[in-house]
């Protein structure tokens, strides 16, 4: 096919008209950065009402759009949860939770869009941590609400879905690999082994037990033993012995579930990658540039090194770390790692070959004009080039708990945060009325720092 | 040409903004429906259909009618959701209570929660209702039997999420409150494929 001979002049402005519309196309994403940053700026100073105001105010800016969906659920679920709103948190967790499952069946406008664009153009389907930690938080909002039938379906969801999440990063993987013909790109799953959840078996166990399903209960117990002893994530002075935890299967043991959330989500950074490439000879027309972008996820440093509980101004209760879910979260990013690499790498190879091709075509006849769309090639590749930043910012970094058992009556227990140094960092107090027929209180604090 | 087709496309654009974005369309509460492919009230119909069939049918209700010369008395007790989505089980068994009361054949008391209000209600009689209208205490009816019963499913996918197959199994059953002696085990098992579309438009 001679390609340069059909070019025409209006074919030509046509292309630049593309060009240009290309390079207005990145600004939205860029709005959504900020807004996410400001989002955990507020959420992390701890004030949940200004968090909630600015999901709103962004809602109605639509900076987040249909696409982000799931994201604006996400934050104003975790926004909601830790303002003790739990009924309205478990709404717009489970909207999050059924809008990944529908974003399963991916939009080919959408697609094509992203392969010009980015992939911010894509609907955010969420990482697969998040729709397992969403499982978790509407577990402890059911167990707020006293409902712990819920609060078990929420668990057994949540290990469900980490039990596939192995086997579907894996598949994806290789589902890539297959249909990459050209072979440059290494597809390697990242080496991640999904690992067991140790906070999904903990909230299990406590919620047999209470729930007099005893069997249930220790099988629980023994797949928290596991996992425990799975997650090589918790350093070797943290890790705690299951022996450590052998009052869950007594539930009359304990009536208050102490619970403490440090540190803060994970954060995407945007690399970029430029390549020059041709020689000097202008005849030659072998020039070339190309640019891709790609996130990469970096761990939030938390000063939490341990977390307690003071019962009454004179019990010390050491929590227990459970689960370390920002590392959780950046092993499972991982293994996606070399996917969105891959992606961004054929993306970009697409508009630097199609500003080649088009600029080729016009050369011969409209040398200028050739100019001006490579030009335009150029700063289209580093405008519309943007990695996609878009994660769960209020989700928090790590979790701690214990269980105890109170007498009948007014308590007070304060959840304070400890630096490595044993400083209180922060500190959460609360009034605590117990009676006979408390089954279960949760106690629940966030220091995200 | 040109313009009349212009004019055509400004109309279907005008009407396409006039036209209401929900279109609501009444159906037989009885239409299988299924949209998600999560549990609905088709799954709840179809068991409380073949639940009811099948404990008015066993041998236990005529062989208790027969010794004690009266009607079974009923009560419904928890029925355990082991599931990975929320159910409400009361969808069902509020179905088998009518079905129970309505054939005469078994009656029905006032679960655990209901009797809470019934007793509250009871009390407040004592001090405030007439003398004539005052209901008695102590005079609640026992039940014979105690329904209880727990519905667990299986779930299992592809690795690409495409096809999943969701296997629910139901079981309730009678049991007979002074002996505990189980009278009757009705059992209804519900398979699902769901088929996911790789892509839409």
């Amino acid at each position: 096919m001679n390609f340069s001979n059909t070019m025409t002049t209006a074919q030509s402005r046509f292309l630049i008209f593309g060009l240009l519309l290309l390079l207005l196309t990145g600004c939205h994403s860029y709005a959504l950065d900020k807004a996410q940053v400001d989002i955990r700026k507020s959420f992390t100073a701890g004030d949940f009402e200004r968090t909630q105001e600015q999901l709103e105010k962004f809602k109605k800016k639509n900076i987040y759009k249909s696409k982000d969906d799931v994201l604006y659920n996400l934050e104003s679920g975790m926004v909601y949860h830790f303002a003790g709103k739990h009924d309205s948190s478990t709404i717009f967790l489970s909207k999050a939770e059924a809008e990944i499952e529908e974003n399963y069946t991916k939009s080919i406008t959408r697609g094509i869009t992203s392969f010009l664009v980015n992939d911010n153009k894509l609907a955010y389907d969420g990482e697969p941590y998040e729709d397992i930690y969403i499982n978790a938080f509407n577990a402890l909002n059911y167990i707020h609400m006293q409902d712990f039938e819920g609060a078990l379906v929420e668990t057994r969801r949540m290990a469900y879905k980490m039990e596939q999440l192995d086997i579907k990063i894996k598949g994806l993987v290789s589902a890539f690999a297959k249909s990459d013909s050209s072979g440059r790109v290494d597809w390697g799953d990242g080496k991640v082994n999904i690992q067991n959840s140790a906070l999904s078996h903990y909230l299990a166990s406590i919620l047999y037990a209470k729930s007099g399903d005893i069997d249930d209960a220790r099988i629980e117990f023994e797949k928290l033993g596991s996992a425990l002893e799975e997650q090589s994530t918790i350093s070797e002075f943290r890790k705690r012995p299951i022996e450590e935890f052998e009052y869950l299967k007594n539930p009359e043991s304990y009536n208050v579930l102490l619970a403490g959330f440090s540190g803060q989500a994970p954060f995407k950074e945007q690399e970029d990658v430029r390549v020059f490439g041709g020689d000097d000879n202008e005849e030659n027309n072998d020039d070339f540039y190309l640019k891709f972008s790609f996130p990469t996820i970096h761990l939030y440093p938390s000063e939490t090194y341990r977390v307690r509980a003071i019962i009454n101004d004179s019990v010390k209760v050491p929590l227990n770390l459970i689960e370390e879910m920002d590392i959780i979260s950046s092993m499972v990013y991982q293994a996606k790692q070399s996917i969105i690499y891959g992606r961004a790498l054929l993306r970009a190879s697409f508009k630097a070959g199609g500003t080649k091709l088009i600029s080729g075509a016009v050369r011969k006849e409209h040398k200028n004009l050739a100019g001006i769309i490579e030009l335009l090639g150029f700063i289209a590749q580093e405008t519309s080039e943007k990695a996609d930043l878009r994660s769960w910012q209020t989700m928090p970094g790590s979790a701690w708990m214990h269980a105890i058992r109170l007498a009948p009556g007014q308590h007070t227990i304060r959840i304070e945060y400890l630096s490595e140094y044993g400083h209180v960092l922060y500190f959460d107090e609360y009034n605590v009325n117990i009676t006979n027929r408390t089954q279960l209180e949760l106690i629940e604090s966030i220091y995200s720092n | 040409m040109k313009y009349s087709l212009l004019i055509t496309m400004f109309f279907a654009v005008l009407f396409t903004a006039c036209e209401p974005s929900n279109k609501i369309t009444r159906i037989d509460a009885g239409t299988t429906t299924d949209l998600s492919g999560r549990w609905n009230d088709t799954d709840a119909r179809l068991v409380a259909d073949e639940m009811i069939s099948d404990a008015l049918t066993k041998p236990w209700l005529n062989q208790f009618s027969r010794t004690h010369q009266a009607s079974p008395v009923v009560i419904v007790g928890r029925v355990r959701n082991e599931t990975m989505e929320h159910i409400d089980t009361e969808v069902f068994t509020k179905e088998m209570e009518r079905a129970f009361v309505n054939s005469g054949t078994v009656s029905v008391v006032a679960n655990s929660q209901e009797r809470e209000d019934v007793r509250d209600e009871r009390e407040d009689q004592q001090t405030n209702a007439s003398y004539e209208t005052t209901k008695k205490m102590a005079q609640e009816l026992g039940a014979d039997f105690m329904m209880i019963g727990n519905i667990s499913s299986i779930a299992d996918e592809t690795v690409n999420k495409r096809h999943v197959v969701i296997f629910y199994t139901i079981n309730l059953e009678f049991i007979n409150v002074e002996t505990n002696q189980k009278v009757w085990i009705g059992n209804k098992k519900i398979k699902k494929l769901i088929d996911r579309k790789n892509y839409r438009g």
